[in-house]
């Protein structure tokens, strides 16, 4: 199925040129601006909430316009989710006041704050996989027109409608086999579209989103950037929460910085650099310089030698070497997953001959890529990788059980919580207690003793996807420490990321895929994003077109 | 967003059947069961006679109804095996208390009085769902004991052969009747009727009402839901009440279309009545299913007891047979779903 071009596609080059300029607030150029009203739809005066012994909010006070974008940026556990949690009525501050279109609230409930229009979109996108694309969009309207009462009738005709009419607004198609198409067979970026449409569905005046980008390419994230544009243009208010920098200049609009419960700074994003932003968030310096100072050994350590796997990948080659570092990026739909799984046995390569230290080696099984010394740290850490109600400790030895057992099967669990606390040091965890469980972690931290878990098998190739995804800023700085410790050690490491500044700060070498082929390799040193951003959005033909002539 | 992109969502590079199959799978019971009755007939074309038809129609109609009242609970991502106990807890009861106290009770106040007994025995497994917040599984295991006991030690343990007038006439009023090739009457029974009117019932709430959406909704993801604004508590009671009263009308037609009423009948049959649902289609893990791949798993566990034996496999087989159809059906369900993502 072909979809024809909708009009997002204008606004997305329109936003792109705007943001190859420095950052410029499109605040302060739009024209919307000027038409906000003077007063608030949204203030937020001077709120506490403790959750027992924890402080999580100490005093917090901001306003939000109509029309407006803010950004509310802030390290993992600063309380941006408990300030969300407030303004959508799922939890009530216990001081402070809540001010909705000039009226005084102590708190808000849930039926009040979605009357009132604000609307969340969690990360979890809080889609019912099994229902439709228009159930999920517009099922919610009706049961909110109808009080939440069941025994109604369900008005199919008012459904197909309002679902085109929020659909079209996020630039998703509108036919009949995309309505009715089941939501779990959705890719991950569409997903996140129609999460958008259903909380725009209803009328809504504050939309806000909690890490709307984390799984989404620049691709998709134009595309975003264009609903949001087209959202402000009739007076909706739009909060994002992220941890992206960069992405809140493209976007524009206010900063709303937190840190330990507090709000620290807020003002139009033009008023602070993005140094000064990490600054605040984090209470410290980082420098954004380049990590990677050491420098690939000589001799081969991996091989890949004209790998397919139709449809994802073909014809892909590249070596690595010993404690080289190499990034991979590319678009979500350029292969570059597959090829990642297919590396560590997952989704096995169909054709093409991988060498390892020289010897052809066939990857058909993830217990294959283990023996051989291959480590994959995949991008859905909680889905594919951590058992979250266990323990740091047993989360770090699950690869080593078998050889922590003795003969009866029975584990010798001093020396396992040797290895476990050497690791939870070398991965510089930041508690000591390694029976704590994984859950209670930060993602940060939970990234570290996923990446440690490998560490047990001392492996010689380790696969990083996405290593720093929904990762806040200090704890960034913290894995790529730990990357370049690896390299220096001798281990190759592969890294496949969206990010680009986490490439070219870390890897020696970058290559660039585009649909399903590697069509540019860089010196991470001699290239910079837009360099790299060019070769991932060049058209190229599709991989069945090519092979079909 | 490019086209090439919104592609993705579209099956254009996936076979065509599978992609059918996978969104309906009720498709390969159907297929299953055209291949059985299409060996049988060649094997043996007695099958095809009208009497056999009528048969396996009669034989359908417990079974259907307590399916439909699984499978609504199924969709909602849970779980009921204490249909058996209500249907005969319901059709106990209410025949004594015609046969000792109104025995001139018109029929249709037995029957409405014997759903509204078991959707009030539903609303206790519902209660005891929301609130407990325990599996439904285990609830319902719960009070499947409870309401067979409080049955067999309350309410009474002997097996009544002779059923009041107006329940034996119901079980024997006809729909149509005819003479077959050596001369015996066949009947299609009255009652049959009532499942295909409590399956068109039970679709018509499930695509047209909210509380239909709503019963999905709660199978794709019950956090989600109850966030969205779903009450889940409405819900769950509905749901039990609605197959508890399936099962009190499906107790009075068995005891009616057996003209006894046996305290001790129906427990133990909840699993058949499971693997027709699930051999119907229905995830185990909910959100999904049909109302008619319901009944077309009804009508392949049905036609595979009863045909069998006309086709020289002793009765003792049946279970072999049903379970390696069960087998064989989620192989391919999975199967199905694997190849297309």
């Amino acid at each position: 199925m072909r979809v024809p071009r909708k009009p997002a596609r204008v606004a997305t080059a329109r936003v792109l040129t705007v943001s190859g300029e420095p950052p410029v607030s499109h605040a302060s150029t739009s024209p919307m601006t000027a038409a906000a009203p003077a007063r608030p739809f949204l203030e937020l005066r001077g709120i506490h909430k403790r959750f027992g012994g924890v402080h999580a909010l100490r005093g917090v006070s901001f306003s939000i316009a109509a029309g407006e974008a803010y950004h509310l940026l802030g390290e993992n556990g600063c309380g941006k989710s408990t300030v969300i949690k407030i303004m959508s009525g799922a939890h009530a501050p216990d001081e402070g006041e809540i001010v909705l279109e000039g009226r005084s609230h102590r708190a808000l409930d849930p039926i009040q704050s979605l009357a009132a229009g604000i609307e969340t979109v969690y990360q979890d996108l809080s889609l019912l996989p099994n229902l439709t694309v228009a159930e999920n969009v517009a099922l919610n309207e009706q049961l909110v027109a109808h009080g939440g009462r069941l025994a109604r009738l369900f008005d199919r005709t008012r459904l197909k409608r309002t679902a085109e009419a929020a659909l079209a607004t996020v630039g998703l198609p509108t036919a009949r086999a995309y309505l009715n198409a089941i939501v779990s067979d959705l890719p991950l970026a569409q997903r996140q579209l129609v999460a958008i449409a259903r909380a725009i569905a209803t009328r809504a005046r504050l939309v806000i989103m909690d890490e709307p980008t984390t799984s989404l390419t620049r691709r998709e994230v134009d595309n975003l950037i264009a609903v949001v544009e087209r959202l402000r243009s009739e007076g909706v208010a739009v909060l994002f929460v992220t941890h992206k920098l960069d992405e809140c200049y493209r976007i524009g609009g206010h900063a709303i910085v937190f840190r330990d419960g507090q709000c620290v700074a807020q003002g139009p994003l033009t008023d602070y650099s993005k140094h000064r932003l990490t600054e605040l968030m984090t209470g410290r310096t980082i420098d954004s310089q380049r990590y990677r100072t050491g420098a690939p050994q000589a001799g081969e350590l991996f091989a890949a030698d004209g790998l397919s796997l139709p449809p994802s990948f073909a014809r892909v080659s590249f070596s690595l070497r010993r404690g080289e570092i190499l990034g991979i990026t590319g678009l979500a739909d350029s292969g570059r997953n597959e090829l990642a799984t297919a590396i560590a046995g997952v989704t096995p390569a169909a054709r093409g001959r991988i060498r390892i230290d020289g010897k052809v080696e066939r990857i058909g099984h993830p217990a294959h890529a283990i023996r051989l010394g291959i480590g994959y740290v995949p991008e859905d850490r909680l889905g594919e990788g951590l058992f979250l109600d266990k323990s740091i400790f047993e989360n770090e030895i699950a690869l080593v059980v078998s050889d922590l057992a003795n003969a009866f099967g029975i584990v010798d669990k001093a020396k396992g919580r040797a290895l476990a606390g050497r690791i939870a040091q070398d991965m510089r965890l930041n508690t000591g207690d390694i029976d704590l469980p994984v859950g209670a972690l930060s993602g940060g931290n939970q990234q570290r003793v996923l990446i440690g878990r490998w560490l047990s098998i001392r492996p010689r190739l380790l696969v990083l996807h996405g290593p720093t995804v929904g990762v806040d800023v200090g704890s960034k700085d913290t894995i790529y420490r730990v990357i370049q410790q690896l390299a220096e050690d001798g281990m190759g490491l592969i890294i496949i990321s969206d990010d680009l500044p986490e490439l070219l700060q870390n890897c020696d070498r970058i290559l660039v895929m585009n649909a399903g082929s590697v069509v540019a390799e860089y010196d991470a040193q001699a290239t910079d994003e837009e360099e790299l951003y060019q070769a991932m959005l060049a058209s190229r033909p599709d991989m069945q077109t090519e092979a079909a002539r | 967003m490019s086209a090439t992109h919104l592609q993705d969502a579209a099956p254009s590079r996936r076979s065509a059947f599978l992609d059918l199959v996978s969104r309906r799978p009720e498709i390969i019971t159907f297929i299953i069961l055209l291949a059985i009755c299409v060996a049988v007939s060649v094997i043996n074309p007695a099958f095809l006679q009208p009497s056999s038809l009528v048969d396996i129609g009669r034989a359908s109609v417990v079974m259907g109804l307590f399916a439909l009242g699984v499978f609504i609970i199924l969709a909602a991502g849970g779980i009921d095996v204490s249909f058996t106990a209500i249907a005969a807890f319901t059709m106990y009861s209410m025949t004594l208390v015609v046969k000792d106290h109104v025995p001139d009770m018109p029929i249709a106040l037995v029957l409405v009085l014997a759903t509204a007994g078991g959707a009030l025995l539903g609303v206790v497994n519902g209660l005891l769902v929301h609130h407990l917040r325990v599996p439904s599984l285990i609830v319902t295991i719960g009070t499947q004991y409870l309401f067979r006991g409080i049955l067999l030690a309350f309410i009474g343990t002997v097996w009544i052969m002779s059923l009041p007038t107006q329940m034996g006439a119901f079980g024997r009023m006809p729909l149509f009747q005819f003479e077959s090739g050596d001369g015996r009457t066949i009947t299609l029974p009255f009652y049959f009727l009532v499942l295909p009117a409590a399956a068109l019932l039970t679709w018509w709430i499930l695509s047209r009402t909210l509380m239909g959406r709503a019963i999905f909704a709660l199978g794709g993801n019950a956090s989600v839901a109850e966030r969205l604004g779903y009450s889940l508590k409405t819900i769950h009671i509905f749901l039990f009440a609605y197959a508890g009263a399936l099962a009190g009308l499906a107790g009075i037609i068995h005891a009616a279309a057996n003209r006894q009423a046996n305290p001790f009948d129906l427990v133990g049959s909840e699993i058949n009545v499971i693997a027709a649902v699930v051999l119907g289609g229905a995830r185990i893990t909910g959100g999904t299913g049909t109302v008619l791949g319901t009944l077309l798993g009804v009508l392949l566990i049905v036609v595979v007891n009863s045909v069998l034996v006309m086709v020289g496999i002793p009765s003792t087989w049946q279970r072999v047979v049903v379970g390696g159809f069960i087998l064989l059906a989620a192989g391919f369900f999975m199967f199905c779903q694997k190849k297309n993502n």
